[in-house]
């Protein structure tokens, strides 16, 4: 519909007529009504007041199950975490416990929320492993940075990086202990308690190696 | 001991308790508020705060006390000679309905106990096997019915007198047993536990806030005025805190004076008449019978408006001066109205002493009967003084961050906070003294409880002066802790107003409401004056029946409270989602071992 077919002047506005709700002197004087919400409000208090006194409150989310108000006492009681919980990160060992990551960066490229730094070293002259990987000289998470996605583990080829602890990072009252250094990382354990993986690593330079080799090809 | 002395010491006490009493309640109140929200939004509410307790400690805490109590009663009974003589049938009484209240709540206590943790002796399967534990409620209540029956049955007998004998000495007996039993019970069944938590239904938690807020940084902002910045809160907290002064907690306590000048507290529990205060050894029970009452309530109030603006000020802050703004000119607003809306209250009662308005109560009818418009104007008033919900606007967190307390932290905060609530607690207190008939009972006068309809007297009983005064000592406290507990409700059932609503309210609706309930209180006035006897007389009978009411309302909420208790529990079945699921498949959350 093009602007020049309507007539000039105020534009005849068609539609259903809805009548105005009554607001008789009840509604108008606001005290019955503030009467009945306070009535509700009161109600709600003496009900759950004599349901947690009593030991009769139902569970709100697990009814069936459990008694009482749902709530917990965080530190004392804590919920148990579902088995791909993704909480801090660690860093996996090796045999030696060196840690696995070979300092690729790939973590640090998929990270969304950029709190990963890596500073990556080279193997000394004469080492195996040197000029097939590096080592991470420093290797850094934000904590607080950390939006828990869960990509540098996706990312990661070596099954260096995990998020297994089952812990989500403590409250700190300051913005430097969220910054997590290498060691503290290698210090973590999987729920299970050990510092490695389940997925085998074979070394250059071993038998069991795969890949390519400097001394077979 | 000289009379003087021990009055002005008698002064200090009083202000002192009444200090307390006003800094309690508040505390209370704060508890309630965080519990209030709790209920709404089905959380837990405060209860964080515990003192862990040696278990022989708790132990004794639960014995000591109770072998106390146990001890007291028999012992009293022994040794009391008027008892054995003239007053057993009433003596009787009291001991035998107090031995089986504590028998059957015992094992009330006891049998819920048992049906929430299971159980685990002998005598809990006996519990047990009454089935449902309000069962033990209605046999108390029909225990409770049949010897006040059989009292009044056995009225002025021989038997009469032999069943007083029993009841004093069996009820007792009983009392006796029964409070060593269920602290006995209560020391048994903890032997096991490492250690008990003293939570006291969480009003630990307020404390525990408070001490939190004495170790907080005490911050002032860099550009501030450092020395209003921190006088302010003291200008607000004071204030709130004196202005409970003139109001009476209870009626005038009257003790004896001998020929030396000295007092006889033996005097209190005597019967005094009916009319008149005592001249000589009188205690009133306020801190201050200030001859303009309720004048230095709104010069006290008006000077809490000094601190928030101060406040506002010297906070280096946009939002804390927008918000001392709206605080002084809310106030302001509302300090007009509040005052314009007691004129009429004070045109009937005749007096501006707040003693003297509870007596004019005392002797017609309460005040809200006879203002009902000045009630519910000065409650409005009086909340939105108190700069709560609905009218924080000058800390609307929505709009100013918080206000013109944006800028305080710590102890400085809380005296801000702390000043809110006391103010409840002394607006509260003052509605409950003008409006609510302050100490004043229905039925219960100077000489004992007379239930009397115009002339005709249907019922008396004469009571001892000092239970009458603690009795109406008690009413006030309940009083005004009811309506502190309604403007609790009110913050947690009505939203913010805007602020031109706000301004409408003070100004266009309230105020001229208040002037049209000042000319018809006016008018009523003329017309009572100049009617006739009968007429007169027809206005007792009806302040007689709005005291009749009062009493038939209390009556019924204490059975509705009753029939409410006694209610089963609604049964809810909620949908499980599946993160509760796996949580009941580890073992339910309450005693779940961290699965990390």
């Amino acid at each position: 519909m093009s602007q020049s077919n309507q007539p000039l002047g105020p534009r005849k506005v068609t539609g259903k007529a809805v009548p105005r709700p009554k607001r008789g002197a009840g509604v108008q004087t606001y005290v019955p009504e503030i009467a009945k919400g306070l009535a509700i409000t009161m109600r709600h208090f003496f009900q759950n007041t004599k349901e947690m006194a009593l030991g009769q409150r139902n569970d709100p989310t697990i009814e069936a199950i459990d008694d009482g108000v749902n709530t917990i006492s965080y530190p004392e009681q804590r919920r148990p975490y579902p088995a791909r919980f993704r909480g801090v990160h660690r860093l996996t060992h090796r045999e030696d416990s060196s840690p696995r990551c070979v300092a690729c960066l790939c973590c640090s490229t998929a990270c969304p929320a950029q709190c990963i730094h890596i500073e990556a070293g080279e193997y000394p002259e004469g080492d195996p492993r040197r000029g097939y990987e590096r080592f991470p000289k420093r290797f850094v998470i934000d904590e607080l940075r950390c939006v828990f996605c869960g990509f540098c583990v996706e990312a990661c080829p070596c099954d260096a990086i995990r998020m297994d602890t089952g812990i989500h990072a403590p409250p700190y009252d300051s913005r430097d202990q969220f910054i997590y250094e290498r060691d503290l990382l290698m210090g973590f354990s999987g729920r299970d308690g050990s510092h490695g993986t389940q997925n085998p690593r074979h070394e250059p330079g071993e038998a069991t190696h795969p890949g390519i080799d400097r001394e077979k090809h | 001991m000289n009379l003087d002395w021990v009055m002005v010491a008698l002064s200090g006490l009083k202000a002192f308790a009444v200090v307390m009493f006003a800094m309690n309640v508040a505390v209370l109140l704060t508890w309630a508020d965080r519990r209030q929200g709790a209920a709404i939004q089905d959380r837990v509410g405060p209860n964080r705060a515990v003192i862990w307790l040696p278990t022989p400690l708790a132990q004794g805490l639960a014995v000591l006390p109770a072998i106390a109590v146990a001890a007291a009663l028999p012992a009293y009974v022994k040794f009391n000679a008027e008892l054995r003589e003239s007053e057993i049938g009433g003596a009787s009484l009291v001991i035998s309905q107090l031995a089986i209240f504590f028998v059957w709540f015992t094992a009330l206590a006891i049998a819920g106990k048992v049906r929430n943790r299971g159980i685990r002796n002998s005598f809990d399967a006996f519990l047990a096997g009454f089935g449902d534990p309000r069962r033990i409620v209605y046999v108390g209540f029909a225990a409770h019915a049949v010897t006040l029956a059989l009292g009044a049955f056995f009225r002025n007998t021989s038997t009469g007198d032999a069943l007083a004998q029993v009841g004093v000495y069996g009820g007792a007996a009983v009392f006796s047993f029964a409070v060593l039993f269920g602290a006995g019970y209560a020391a048994y069944s903890i032997r096991h536990e490492p250690r008990v938590g003293l939570r006291l239904i969480g009003l630990l938690h307020p404390a525990a806030d408070g001490l939190k807020t004495l170790f907080k940084e005490d911050f002032i902002p860099p550009k501030a005025d450092r020395f209003l910045h921190s006088v302010a809160p003291l200008i607000s907290f004071f204030p709130a805190l004196v202005v409970l002064g003139v109001v009476p907690f209870g009626d005038t306590l009257c003790f004896g004076v001998d020929e030396q000048g000295g007092l006889l507290l033996s005097e209190l529990m005597a019967f005094v008449p009916k009319e008149g205060v005592c001249t000589e050894g009188a205690l009133p029970l306020g801190v201050i019978d200030l001859n303009v009452g309720v004048l230095y309530f709104f010069a006290l109030a008006g000077t809490g408006i000094v601190g928030a603006a101060l406040a506002g000020w010297a906070s280096d802050n946009k939002y804390s001066l927008l918000g001392g703004l709206r605080a002084a000119s809310q106030m302001v607003s509302y300090e007009v109205t509040m005052g314009l809306t007691l004129i009429g209250a004070f045109m009937i009662y005749g007096s501006l002493r707040v003693d003297a308005m509870i007596r004019w109560q005392a002797e017609n009818t309460w005040g809200v009967f006879v203002q009902p418009l000045g009630f519910v104007m000065f409650f409005a008033a009086a909340v939105a003084e108190s700069k709560r919900i609905p009218f924080d606007l000058p800390e609307g967190e929505s709009e100013i961050v918080a206000g013109y307390y944006t800028e305080y932290a710590g102890m400085k905060f809380a005296m801000f906070f702390f000043a809110e609530y006391i103010a409840v607690v002394t607006s509260s207190a003052l509605l409950a003294a003008i409006f609510l008939g302050g100490w004043h009972l229905p039925f219960i006068n100077r000489a004992g409880l007379e239930i009397a309809i115009g002339d005709a007297v249907y019922f008396t009983q004469q009571l001892p002066h000092a239970l009458v005064v603690v009795i109406g000592l008690l009413g006030f406290i309940l009083k005004t802790i009811a309506l502190c507990w309604v403007q609790l409700t009110i913050r947690w059932t009505l939203p913010r107003f805007r602020y031109d609503q706000l301004m409408r309210l003070g100004w266009r609706k309230l105020l001229p409401a208040s002037l049209a309930n000042i000319l018809l209180t006016g008018m009523l006035i003329l017309l009572v004056q100049g009617a006739g006897a009968k007429f007169l007389s027809g206005l007792e009978i009806a302040a007689d029946l709005t005291m009749l009411a009062v009493a038939l309302l209390g009556i019924y909420a204490v059975v509705q409270l009753v029939l409410f208790l006694l209610k089963p529990p609604r049964k809810r079945r909620l949908y499980a989602p599946s993160a509760a699921q796996f949580a009941a498949a580890m073992g339910g959350t309450r005693n779940a071992r961290m699965q990390a």
